[in-house]
């Protein structure tokens, strides 16, 4: 299988791990990819004008034959939403008209789906079954949304993957709640309760790790778990990890792979305890 | 107030003319993230659209309060995507010149998209507290987080396709 690799802006900055862990988790599945040439920001959520927004994601789009995957769920529902925008004849028309290599159609994967289905059940790869090991299971609201690949309001990919590394995932009632990242620079008291709610339901959950696909909630629930659990008064001490590094952990690949010395919550703990159960099975 | 019929229907143009069918059932509001803060609620945000109450519908925190999370588009009963009028209310808001700080940072990370391609979130975070320096001691915070992780890129990456994305934005915005 090959692919084209949107990183995203992130990749280069707050979303380093993501970007390391993908890379890593891709050679080890034998999914071969290529970067995506001289790809453009999606727009975030910060580009109000749609026609804009489409036309930024068609110029990455139209870069490549090849499908394309990206980590980051954000750049993902900007990607699809203009492919479906660019469904329309009149909207491809206005898109087209101002870009260099012509948007012809595309097809855009999650990485979270590229790997389930590089993973069969009872994969021998997966060398440290993580048995036992509570996952919360965090969507965000992005991923599904715009729905048809997803059920927006009930998915269950990310706990089908769990399951797949042997992890069992929580009840996690905030499992399709927003973050609140977008809006943390300008409206900081409003995104803060919110990632606060988001954390303090994944322990009421009994979780002793949350995973993400998506690099502002990951922003959220871990850069900025110390700072909340100081505003708010109160521990939580989960640590959060991307779809990407709780995968590259059961194939036995290395946390400087997948970057996991920078989360700002350690999630080495869980790793060690992963191995001591297999060593005690053995 | 007379109702401002030019701007209600570059609402419908921008967001959808389905918003017409609005019936006021409070689901957007329900789902709301931030509908606790939010005054007018997303409801009755629609409403100062329909009726025209251009001044109402774009002076307010609710615009900026918006997270994006697309759950109000997802179960509007009727088809509408709250989400887009509100887009579409900071894009006219945006034609209007009345700065507030929300409305800069949207504005700086387009500029910087428009200049280099790409987002790079420390010139971007620095320009922001330019115009809004109370934000200052958490960004600082954020940054002694990040920074000796390795985390904050502090180079601008430029595209070479730059030309092209300046008239993607500039061309199609409008």
């Amino acid at each position: 299988m090959k692919l084209a690799y949107y990183p995203g802006c992130v990749s280069q900055s707050t979303g380093k791990e993501m970007d390391a862990s993908t890379r890593a988790v891709c050679t080890a599945l034998g999914i071969e990819i290529e970067e995506l040439a001289d790809w453009n920001c999606c727009g975030a959520t910060h580009v109000s004008n749609e026609l804009v927004a489409t036309g930024l994601a068609a110029r990455n789009m139209a870069q490549t034959d090849l499908p394309i995957m990206t980590a980051c769920s954000i750049c993902y529902s900007n990607l699809r939403a203009a492919e479906e925008r660019l469904k329309e004849p009149e909207v491809l028309t206005k898109v087209n008209a101002v870009l260099d290599k012509k948007y012809r159609g595309a097809e855009v994967r999650h990485a979270l789906d590229v790997m389930l289905e590089a993973m069969p059940e009872g994969d021998e790869r997966i060398v440290l079954p993580l048995k036992g090991l509570l996952v919360a299971p965090y969507y965000g609201c992005l991923l599904t949304r715009p729905a048809g690949l997803y059920s927006a309001e009930f998915p269950v990919i990310l706990e089908t993957l769990i399951k797949r590394l042997e992890a069992e995932p929580v009840d996690f009632r905030k499992k399709t709640a927003c973050c609140g990242g977008p809006i943390f620079m300008p409206q900081e008291n409003a995104a803060d309760d919110i990632a606060f709610g988001i954390l303090s339901e994944a322990k009421r959950a009994g979780a002793e790790v949350i995973v993400t696909v998506c690099p502002l909630c990951h922003l959220m629930l871990d850069a900025k778990q110390k700072i909340l659990e100081q505003k708010k008064g109160e521990k939580i001490g989960i640590p959060v990890l991307y779809v990407t590094q709780l995968v590259g952990i059961a194939l036995g690949l290395g946390p400087e792979e997948l970057g996991l010395f920078m989360n700002t919550v350690s999630p080495m703990g869980i790793v060690e305890k992963a191995y001591e159960r297999m060593g005690n099975e053995s | 107030m007379p109702e401002d019929k030019a701007f209600k229907n570059e609402v419908l143009r921008l967001a959808g003319s389905e918003a017409l069918t609005c019936i006021q059932c409070g689901t957007c509001s329900a789902s709301c993230p931030t509908a606790n803060l939010m005054n007018p609620s997303i409801r009755r945000l629609i409403k100062l659209c329909l009726e025209g109450r251009k001044d109402e519908a774009l002076h307010n925190e609710t615009l900026w309060l918006c997270t994006s999370c697309l759950l109000c588009t997802v179960r509007c009963p009727r088809g509408i995507r709250p989400k887009a009028v509100v887009s579409a209310l900071k894009e006219i808001a945006g034609r209007e010149e009345k700065k507030s700080k929300d409305a800069s940072y949207e504005e700086l990370f387009v500029k910087q998209i428009e200049q280099n391609g790409r987002i790079a979130e420390l010139p971007l975070t620095a320009e922001f507290l330019f115009v809004f320096p109370q934000g200052m001691v958490s960004s600082m915070q954020m940054g002694l987080e990040l920074l000796p992780k390795g985390k904050i890129g502090i180079e601008i990456d430029r595209i070479r396709g730059r030309d092209e994305v300046k008239r993607i934005i500039e061309e199609l915005r409008g």
